[in-house]
């Protein structure tokens, strides 16, 4: 029944942001304020239908369900609209959150042929640091695509100077607010992802290639917090390394997860 | 340039920003490149987590320069980067007064140098095993930490649904000598944690430690180590060893081959008032042995008895705990510099440029 609801519910939220995307595409030639705030609506209902999804899965299950593909693209997806909604409605972003919405819409169309249901839990994560490690660690890759998307668009809009976009003084401090506050939540992530380990295999840092690139996000991130206060990396260096940094976010999160042995599998 | 101008220019680099992102960016790049060596060298690689670092390296990462050579080249970067860190940390200590609204930041530099320098330290001084089997009932000496003893009390499977082992309920002790350190029931998730000494379950599993017999005339016995058993008539037949998986050597007596069932043999002795002891081996796959025929004891065995083991991961980590002061720095620092994000966002401060 859960099951049933919930693909429902995620289809619906699918056609939100399918919608909400599509009026965004549209707001680049109708320029009507109606059109932008039916997109950014849609975008709100889509994350509510989410937040619904995930808090059903969430009373039924017991815990987090964050504990296979289908699960943590979903759970990606979730942080990752939570994360525009923040950008939008603190700053009035509009139509720079087109890529992430995008992005939105290939997490979603990655979830929604996977089977729904929710796996017993193994006692190894049946405890409340999987479910700050895993809630702070997708909240800071959604932070580092919203960075990724800022990225793209403050290379574009200093090629093209478009009036549809914010200017790129306000991409760059959206840039690095976005990387700033993903770092934080990616910290947090490794803080309580180390605590774990130790109790769960009695070390903190695994060479496990997953441990291995966890950290190189961490540094990446690390170093990006301290470029932007170098004159030569501010600008166009900035939104290059927020969208290497992606890279290696995406490689860390699916690549390893799906293409290598690692003790964080994904399916 | 004198000695204090050189001086100067020397801690002015070793406190560089510019410093900590080459640093960080060659560390990145270099262990990029070399860990995507770890998943198709498995047999240089899959056992960095089983041993302390420093174990490691001066082993499997000795032995094969050309596959770990980035080990050693990352090492020697993220020390120089811990150094550039303290550096930029203390730097900002001397200047707290003018800088203090930076204390998140630095809080989260302090609690990098505190990890590093506890990884570092663990690496060198500690120790990992893992696979220890335990019975219930015995006493093990921590190899690498003489004096301290683990004993295991007790033992219970947790089974799921399906029969299938779920978790490990091991009540473990703590001895030093004969005193009592500490006893924690050892699940998963819960380990035993004394200093940087830590206690995790890893597995269980059952070992051959006798068999089953059906003596005529008596019924059915148990007979492992340490058992007698009364025959009557002043006679008694005790259980001197057991091998579940023995050879037989040309003078009849028994080599060990391994613990998993295979070929059983079982050492006993047969006491009788009127007669010399008799002692040999009896292989379970053969025939009974002649004096025991002879005595007129006939048994036959019916299935093997097992005892259950535990298998703990027994690590010492001095620098465990100093990690977990430099974990909580920087969860302090991370909360502190994200409120004076805001605040300093919500003033319309702009990052000083260099």
């Amino acid at each position: 029944m859960i099951a049933s609801t919930s693909t429902l519910l995620l289809g619906s939220a699918f056609a939100a942001y399918f919608a909400s995307a599509f009026l965004y595409l549209l707001h680049l030639r109708v320029r009507r304020p109606f059109v932008l705030r039916g997109a950014v609506v849609l975008v709100a209902t889509a994350f509510v239908l989410q937040t619904f999804i995930l808090g059903q899965r969430w009373l039924a299950a017991g815990y987090l369900p964050v504990t296979n593909l289908f699960a943590t693209l979903f759970f990606f997806s979730w942080a990752l609209a939570a994360t525009y909604l923040y950008f939008e409605l603190r700053y009035r972003i509009h139509a720079a959150g087109l890529f992430v919405i995008f992005l939105n819409l290939l997490l979603l169309a990655g979830a929604l042929p996977r089977d729904p249901a929710i796996p017993p839990l193994i006692p190894a994560l049946d405890t409340p640091l999987f479910t700050l490690h895993i809630a702070f660690s997708f909240l800071g890759y959604a932070f580092f695509a919203m960075a990724f998307s800022l990225g793209v668009l403050y290379l574009l809009q200093r090629r093209l100077a478009s009036d549809l976009l914010p200017d790129p003084g306000l991409l760059r401090k959206l840039n690095e607010e976005a990387i700033f506050l993903g770092f934080c939540l990616f910290t947090l992530c490794m803080i309580m992802g180390s605590i774990w380990a130790y109790v769960a295999w009695g070390y903190y840092f695994s060479w496990n290639i997953k441990g291995v690139w966890s950290f190189l996000v961490w540094l990446f991130y690390a170093g990006m917090c301290h470029a932007k206060f170098v004159r030569r990396w501010q600008g166009t260096g900035y939104a290059i390394l927020s969208i290497a940094g992606f890279g290696v976010v995406l490689f860390t999160y699916l690549g390893i997860g799906l293409l290598l042995q690692s003790n964080h599998p994904l399916d | 340039m004198n000695r204090s101008m050189f001086l100067n220019k020397t801690w002015k680099l070793l406190c560089s920003l510019k410093l900590a992102i080459v640093l960080a960016s060659a560390a990145t790049l270099l262990i990029m490149g070399g860990s995507l060596l770890i998943p198709f060298n498995p047999r240089v690689f899959s056992h960095m987590d089983a041993v302390a670092l420093g174990d490691w390296l001066r082993t499997a990462g000795a032995a094969q320069p050309a596959l770990t050579w980035w080990v050693f080249a990352a090492g020697a970067l993220m020390l120089l980067l811990g150094l550039n860190t303290l550096c930029c940390f203390l730097d900002w200590a001397r200047n707290l007064r003018a800088r203090w609204r930076k204390s998140g930041e630095y809080l989260i530099h302090l609690g990098f140098i505190l990890v590093l320098a506890a990884y570092v330290w663990g690496s060198l001084a500690g120790f990992r095993s893992e696979g220890d089997r335990i019975f219930v009932g015995e006493v093990r000496e921590i190899a690498a930490l003489p004096g301290y003893y683990l004993r295991l009390d007790a033992f219970e499977p947790q089974l799921g649904a399906s029969g299938r082992p779920v978790d490990m309920l091991n009540t473990v002790t703590l001895l030093h000598g004969d005193r009592v350190l500490s006893q924690e029931v050892v699940k998963t998730n819960t380990p035993l944690t004394r200093g940087g000494l830590i206690v995790v379950p890893s597995s269980f599993g059952r070992q051959p430690a006798g068999f089953n017999f059906f003596i005529a005339g008596r019924g059915a016995v148990s007979l492992a180590v340490g058992s007698q058993f009364e025959l009557g008539g002043g006679r008694m037949l005790r259980v001197i060893d057991f091998i579940p998986d023995a050879s037989r050597r040309s003078d009849g007596q028994a080599v060990y081959l391994g613990d998993e069932l295979g070929d059983p043999a079982i050492q006993l002795e047969l006491l009788q008032s009127d007669r010399e002891p008799w002692r040999g081996w009896y292989f379970l796959r053969g025939e009974i042995p002649y004096p025991l025929v002879a005595a007129g004891v006939r048994l036959w065995p019916t299935e093997p008895l097992y005892r259950v083991f535990s298998v703990l991961t027994v690590n010492y980590d001095p620098g465990a705990p100093l990690a977990m002061v430099g974990a909580t720095a920087m969860l302090a620092g991370v909360l502190l510099a994200a409120v004076s994000f805001y605040y300093k966002r919500g003033r319309g401060d702009r990052p000083e440029v260099v």
